[in-house]
């Protein structure tokens, strides 16, 4: 690491802590002018001590440690994701390689897609006969679109140049896949991929609330009920960390493949 | 320089066999038209095209920007099918690109997630499939080597320079060994210095391989097309554009860039290019 991408980092790092100064500012200026009705990061960080002190915790179903709800939520969006690319991605490269595919599907990704992927649920409940498989088919729903909407694109815009490549040199189908059409699309199937799994996460929550058991979504709804304004607050911080943290490894995975900045 | 001694000798041993050679016809362009479909209409981009290219010649395609020059340049390479009429490659109507007939690009057209090694022996690794995996990699080092790259195999074509670039689409074309090698444009968007090094390092090639290899190339540099050419094919503006005339270059081979310029049948053939495809222009003024 040279000096300046070091001295690049340390002012990166010195804006986040202030950026999260200024967070913490505005909530206790919430909590303040609420009249402590909405704990405040004081209350917040003692709450969140203690359920770190046992995050695994399993006394029973309705009582686990946070860091079993938020485990048991990450298996879900994963299963979920994982189930939702495998259809997509082939999809897409269907989709983004024939005009017909294209012609053909892309009426009906633009029907479903803006379908909030909670208006699935019943009918995932129907067909897997119990609250865990429609959870996860949500999440499958929701990772589908923007994945293989992405690829479909990443596939359509092959340049000629590249296209043509294949075609002087008598590229067998499966070389052109392998050597020119999985290369140029994988920076493009991995952006789908990316925003895929942060809606996913962020449709966990919701879906967890209406499948009950045990989630961070099912964690979220259990402490309003319990009136624990901490906890929720707790669990809002850990969803949004856990957030980042999925968008920032596949922004890297992202880098990772983009031939041009090698 | 030993390696210019060498293409020399070649050159002199080569060209009885060229003139034995030059008889049979290696690409036979009958009354091709080509058109588009577009929005406004038909669009007929170049018509009435007859050309007989000889086996081991080297042909420059001449006009202005958007002549249909490359239009007609791809219908030998098989990118694009004549509307009517039909083009002969090596005995066989042209009926889509094949691996006897190499394209060098007017963009290059090298992958740009492969390194110049990997860009060249992916395309021998497609054609020659009955060839061992020894064989193939000897065959790229060579002409990586031919066109003094072996130092920057391994680099990614967002390393190279231009004129590096080339060398790698050329030594491509080159590499699967096709009977006739079509460029387009290979060298417009090169620097003149570049450009008239790639210009002997093409002729080295084609030396090197006997003088065996038809070579078509699309250009607008007149300089370029006398030096290069055995036959220089004008070409009327378009759209719908046909052949104006074609003209010989009777310059003894081998040529030298600099002594040529002052031949005074190079002065008279580049007289004659000019006043063809500038004509138009004058009358208007």
């Amino acid at each position: 690491m040279n000096s300046f991408s070091l001295k690049n980092s340390i002012s990166n790092a010195l804006y986040f802590i202030g950026s999260m100064l200024v967070l913490i500012g505005l909530w206790q200026l919430v909590t303040i002018l609420t009249k402590n009705e909405i704990p405040g990061p004081v209350a917040t960080w003692q709450v969140f001590m203690e359920l770190m002190s046992e995050p695994f915790y399993d006394r029973g179903p309705n009582d686990k440690g946070i860091g079993n709800q938020l485990v048991s939520s990450l298996i879900r969006v994963f299963s979920g994701f994982g189930a939702g690319s495998i259809v997509a991605i082939p999809l897409g490269l269907l989709m983004g390689s024939s005009k017909t595919g294209m012609k053909l599907l892309n009426p009906i990704v633009q029907i479903l897609r803006p379908v909030s992927p909670l208006a699935w649920f019943p009918l995932g409940l129907l067909a897997f006969k119990a609250a865990e498989g429609a959870t996860i088919f949500i999440i499958m729903i929701t990772s589908l679109w923007p994945t293989l909407i992405n690829t479909a694109f990443g596939v359509a815009s092959i340049p000629d140049d590249h296209k043509n490549v294949g075609k002087a040199f008598g590229f067998s189908t499966w070389k052109y896949i392998t050597k020119i059409m999985l290369p140029y699309s994988i920076p493009h199937i991995i952006t789908g991929l990316r925003l895929s799994i942060g809606v996913a996460w962020m449709v966990i929550v919701a879906g967890e609330m209406l499948s009950g058991g045990v989630g961070i979504g099912f964690f979220v709804w259990d402490s309003w009920n319990a009136l624990s304004l901490e906890r929720i607050l707790v669990a809002i911080l850990i969803i949004g960390t856990v957030g980042l943290l999925l968008d920032k490894g596949f922004n890297a995975l992202q880098n990772a493949f983009s031939y041009n900045q090698k | 320089m030993n390696t210019n001694d060498k293409s020399l000798n070649l050159v002199d041993s080569a060209n009885d066999f060229h003139k034995i050679n030059s008889r049979e016809t290696a690409i036979s362009i009958n009354n091709v038209e080509v058109s588009f479909s577009t929005p406004k209409g038909k669009f007929t981009a170049v018509k009435d095209i007859s050309l007989d290219i000889k086996r081991g010649e080297i042909i420059s395609l001449i006009g202005h920007s958007g002549c249909g020059k490359s239009t007609l340049m791809n219908t030998i390479s098989g990118m694009v099918l004549p509307t009517s009429g039909e083009v002969i490659a090596n005995g066989k109507v042209v009926k889509g690109p094949g691996p006897d007939r190499g394209i060098v690009f007017q963009n290059y057209s090298l992958l740009p997630w492969m390194s110049v090694y990997k860009n060249i022996f992916v395309a021998v690794d497609s054609v020659f499939k009955n060839k061992s995996t020894d064989e193939k990699h000897a065959i790229v080092n060579h002409y990586i080597e031919m066109v003094n790259l072996t130092s920057h195999k391994d680099k990614l074509p967002s390393q190279l320079s231009g004129g590096m670039k080339q060398r790698v689409a050329i030594a491509r074309a080159f590499a699967i060994n096709p009977s006739i090698l079509l460029l387009d444009e290979p060298f417009g968007a090169l620097d003149a210095l570049t450009k008239g090094s790639m210009h002997i390092e093409l002729l080295k090639l084609w030396n090197l391989d006997n003088r065996n290899k038809t070579i078509v190339i699309v250009t607008h540099d007149i300089e370029e097309a006398i030096f290069l050419s055995d036959k220089v094919v004008v070409m009327n503006n378009g759209p719908a554009a046909t052949i104006k005339k074609i003209v010989d270059i009777n310059l003894e081979r081998p040529r030298n860039k600099k002594a040529i310029a002052h031949d005074p049948e190079y002065i008279r053939i580049h007289d004659e290019l000019l006043g063809l495809l500038f004509d138009k222009f004058s009358i208007e003024d």
